[in-house]
C-alpha cells in the first residue's frame, strides 16, 4: 500500500527544496499538469537571453512554495485578525492552507503554448472578451484534475472539492471566506510575481528581478482596515524597503526583460505563426470537447509544426531569426505630446509599420505600485508605500510604444524617421 | 491611438468631473466602472473578478496610471486615521482626452450621470458592498436561476463577514427596489 503520508522534496534553483505531500504529487503527475513541462515560461526570450528556457512547471511548483510561506507568515503574525475579522479557527486555517497550495499550484495549468505570448489567440466568449488562461485553468481543475483532487485519501481530512480551488482561482463569490487569500494568488503581494521575478531573473541571467523575499516573509501582515473595509495584505514598517525592492524588481524586469524590444518582436512572430497553424486561427475554447483539443497544444507541437515549415511568413522569420526591427519608440513615460509625435511618425511610415506594441497592453505591465504599510506598535497607522519611499512615489506607469518594421525595410524606414526628427529639431 | 483605448481612458476625467466636488476616490472609480459595465451594459471591456474588497480589475488602475501620465487626471494621496485614500481630479489635459473619446462619452453620458447620481454619496466601504452584492447577484442568477435576496445576502456575508447578513440584506433590498439586481425579493 502506498504511503499517503510521505513528503517528497523537489530541488528548485530558487527555493532550494520544495516539499510536496502525496496528494499534491498525485495531482502533479496528471497529464494536464505534466503538460506544463512543455510550456516555456517566457516564450522566445531565449533569443535575447539564452538561459531563459525554463517552464511553467517549475514556476507552478515555486508559486505553491512561496504562497505557503506567505500564508504561514500571515497566520503567524496576523492570526488574531484572521480569527476576529474573518471568523477563522485552527481547523479552518489548516484546510485553507491546503486550498491555497492547490490554487497556487494550479493557477497557471491552463497556459497556452509559450505562455502569455499566444493568449491573443484565445477565442471570444460569445460577443464579449476573449478567454484568458485562467478560464482554461479552472476548466482543467474542474474536469481533468477533479478526481485526483477529490478522491485522494488525504482529502478525508479536508473535504476539498475541485470547485473550491476553481472558484478561488477565478474569483467567484462561491469561494466564500477563502476569497481573502486570492490576493496571494493574484494581487499586489502575490506569490506568482514573487516567484516569477526571482525565477525569470535567475534563468535570464540578470540581477534585476532580485528582492529580499526573506524580509517580505518576516514582515507581511493582514492589516485591519477601518471604516467597513476587509483586512488587506501589506507589510509592517520594518519591511517597507523590502516592499520597495519588490516594486523596483518588477520595474526593472519589465524594462530589461519582459518589454525588451527584440523579445516583444518574437511575441509578434509567434502570434503570426500560430494564427497560421491553429484551426481557424485560434485555440479551441475551454468548453466541451474544445478543452481536450486545447490540451494537445504545447510548445513541442508548435515547434514540430514550425520545424516542418509551417507558420507562414512569421514561421520563416522564427526559423531564420529574421525578426522585425524596432524603428521608433516613445519614452517610457509618454506624454500627450509624445503620442502626437508617434501619430506623425506612423503617418510618415505608413504601411512600413508592421507592428505597434504598447507597454500598457503588456501582460507584464508593472501595475499598481502602492502597498499598505502598518506600524506594528500602532495598528491605526497605515500608510501606502509611496508615503515612505520617494523612489516608489516617483514611479510612473510605463506607457511606452514601439513601432516595428520588417528587417529588409529597416534602413528606408529609419531614414524617414531621422528626416522627421531632424526636421522637428530645426523647427 | 484607438488601440490604446482612448474612449475608455476618456471615462476617467469625465467621471471625476461629474462627481461631487469634481473628484472621486479610487474605490469609487473601480466600482463605478464595474456598475457601468455590469448594470448599464457600457462596453468597457474590463474583466472584473471578485476579491474580499469587491469586484476588481487591475486594468482599471492601469488606465488610471495612463491617464495620469497623459495629465488627463491627477491623483492626490489623502491620509486619515486608520488608512488612506486617493483623490482623483481632472488634469490639465482632461478636455483633450475627453474630446478624443467624445463619441463614446456622448453615447453613454446618461449612464455616467446615472452612476454618479446614484452612488456618488456612498462611502468607499458601501461601494465595495454594493459592488459585491451586484457581483454575487449576477453570478447567482446566471443561467436564469431563480434566487432570492436572502440567498444573495447570505453569500455576500460569507465573502464579507465584517458586514452582518441583516446589513447586507438591507442594501440588497434597496438595490432590488431600483431594479439593479436580478434576484427577487
Amino acid at each position: 500500500m502506498a504511503n499517503t503520508h510521505r513528503i517528497d522534496e523537489i530541488r528548485c534553483p530558487i527555493h532550494g527544496f520544495i516539499a510536496l505531500n502525496d496528494w499534491e504529487r498525485t495531482v502533479i503527475s496528471q497529464p494536464a499538469f505534466q503538460r506544463l513541462r512543455r510550456i516555456r515560461q517566457l516564450a522566445w526570450t531565449d533569443y535575447v537571453y539564452p538561459g531563459a528556457m525554463h517552464t511553467r512547471f517549475e514556476h507552478s511548483l515555486g508559486v505553491m512554495h512561496v504562497a505557503t510561506r506567505l500564508y504561514d507568515a500571515i497566520c503567524d503574525k496576523s492570526g488574531e485578525i484572521l480569527k476576529a475579522d474573518l471568523a477563522y479557527n485552527k481547523d479552518g486555517l489548516g484546510r485553507d492552507r491546503q486550498l491555497v497550495r492547490f490554487a497556487a499550484l494550479l493557477h497557471d495549468v491552463g497556459h497556452s503554448p509559450f505562455s502569455h505570448a499566444s493568449e491573443e489567440l484565445f477565442p471570444k466568449r460569445g460577443k464579449g472578451k476573449r478567454y484568458k488562461h485562467e478560464d482554461y485553468s479552472v476548466a482543467i481543475i474542474r474536469s481533468d484534475l477533479r478526481s485526483a483532487i477529490e478522491e485522494h485519501d488525504l482529502n478525508a481530512n479536508y473535504g476539498l472539492h475541485a470547485e473550491d480551488i476553481a472558484t478561488l482561482v477565478e474569483g467567484s463569490a462561491k469561494a466564500r471566506q477563502p476569497i481573502f487569500w486570492r490576493d496571494l494568488i493574484d494581487g499586489q503581494m502575490d506569490a506568482d510575481r514573487m516567484d516569477y521575478l526571482l525565477r525569470d531573473s535567475y534563468h535570464a541571467g540578470v540581477e534585476y528581478g532580485k528582492f529580499d523575499l526573506r524580509r517580505i516573509l518576516t514582515t507581511i501582515r493582514a492589516i485591519r482596515s477601518r471604516g467597513g473595509h476587509p483586512p488587506q495584505l501589506g507589510v509592517s514598517l520594518g519591511g517597507w524597503h523590502a516592499a520597495e525592492g519588490l516594486v523596483l524588481a518588477r520595474y526593472f524586469m519589465f524594462t530589461q526583460v519582459y518589454f525588451h524590444k527584440t523579445r516583444v518582436a518574437y511575441d509578434v512572430h509567434l502570434r503570426g505563426a500560430l494564427r497560421d497553424l491553429l484551426p481557424d486561427g485560434q485555440f479551441p475554447p475551454p468548453t466541451g470537447r474544445g478543452l481536450s483539443a486545447y490540451l494537445k497544444w504545447d510548445d513541442w507541437k508548435v515547434l514540430g509544426l514550425l520545424a516542418s515549415g509551417g507558420g507562414g511568413e512569421d514561421g520563416d522569420r522564427l526559423r531564420t531569426r529574421n525578426h522585425y526591427r524596432r524603428v521608433y519608440e516613445t519614452p517610457e513615460v509618454s506624454s500627450k505630446k509624445d503620442f502626437e509625435v508617434l501619430e506623425k511618425v506612423k503617418n510618415r511610415l505608413g504601411r512600413l509599420v508592421v507592428a505597434e506594441e504598447s507597454a500598457a497592453k503588456s501582460w507584464y505591465k508593472t501595475g499598481e505600485p502602492d502597498i499598505p504599510v502598518v506600524d506594528d506598535h500602532n495598528p491605526d497607522d497605515v500608510k501606502p508605500l509611496s508615503r515612505y519611499s520617494s523612489v516608489v512615489r516617483g514611479l510612473k506607469a510605463n506607457n511606452q510604444v514601439f513601432l516595428y518594421v520588417a528587417r529588409e525595410k529597416f534602413d528606408a524606414a529609419e531614414r524617414k524617421v531621422r528626416e522627421m526628427t531632424a526636421h522637428g529639431r530645426k523647427k | 491611438m484607438a488601440e490604446r483605448n482612448e474612449w475608455r481612458l476618456a471615462m476617467l476625467p469625465a467621471l471625476a468631473s461629474k462627481s461631487k466636488g469634481g473628484y472621486m476616490g479610487r474605490t469609487a472609480l473601480m466600482k463605478y466602472m464595474y456598475l457601468l459595465q455590469t448594470v448599464r451594459g457600457v462596453p468597457l471591456n474590463y474583466r472584473f473578478t471578485l476579491y474580499s474588497y469587491g469586484p476588481f480589475d487591475s486594468d482599471v488602475l492601469s488606465d488610471l496610471s495612463t491617464a495620469e501620465a497623459l495629465e488627463a487626471v491627477k491623483t492626490k494621496l489623502e491620509l486619515y486615521a486608520g488608512g488612506y485614500g486617493y483623490r482623483i481630479k481632472p488634469g490639465r489635459n482632461a478636455k483633450w482626452l475627453e474630446r478624443r473619446g467624445e463619441k463614446f462619452l456622448a453615447r453613454y453620458s446618461k449612464d455616467i450621470d446615472w452612476v454618479v447620481k446614484k452612488f456618488g454619496a456612498f462611502t468607499s466601504a458601501e461601494l465595495e458592498l454594493v459592488g459585491t452584492i451586484v457581483y454575487v447577484d449576477q453570478e447567482a442568477t446566471g443561467g436564469r436561476k431563480r434566487v432570492d435576496l436572502e440567498q444573495i445576502a447570505k453569500l455576500v456575508h460569507e465573502v464579507k463577514p465584517h458586514f452582518s447578513q441583516a446589513k447586507v440584506l438591507q442594501y440588497a433590498r434597496q438595490l432590488a427596489e431600483q431594479s439593479i439586481l436580478r434576484a427577487s425579493a
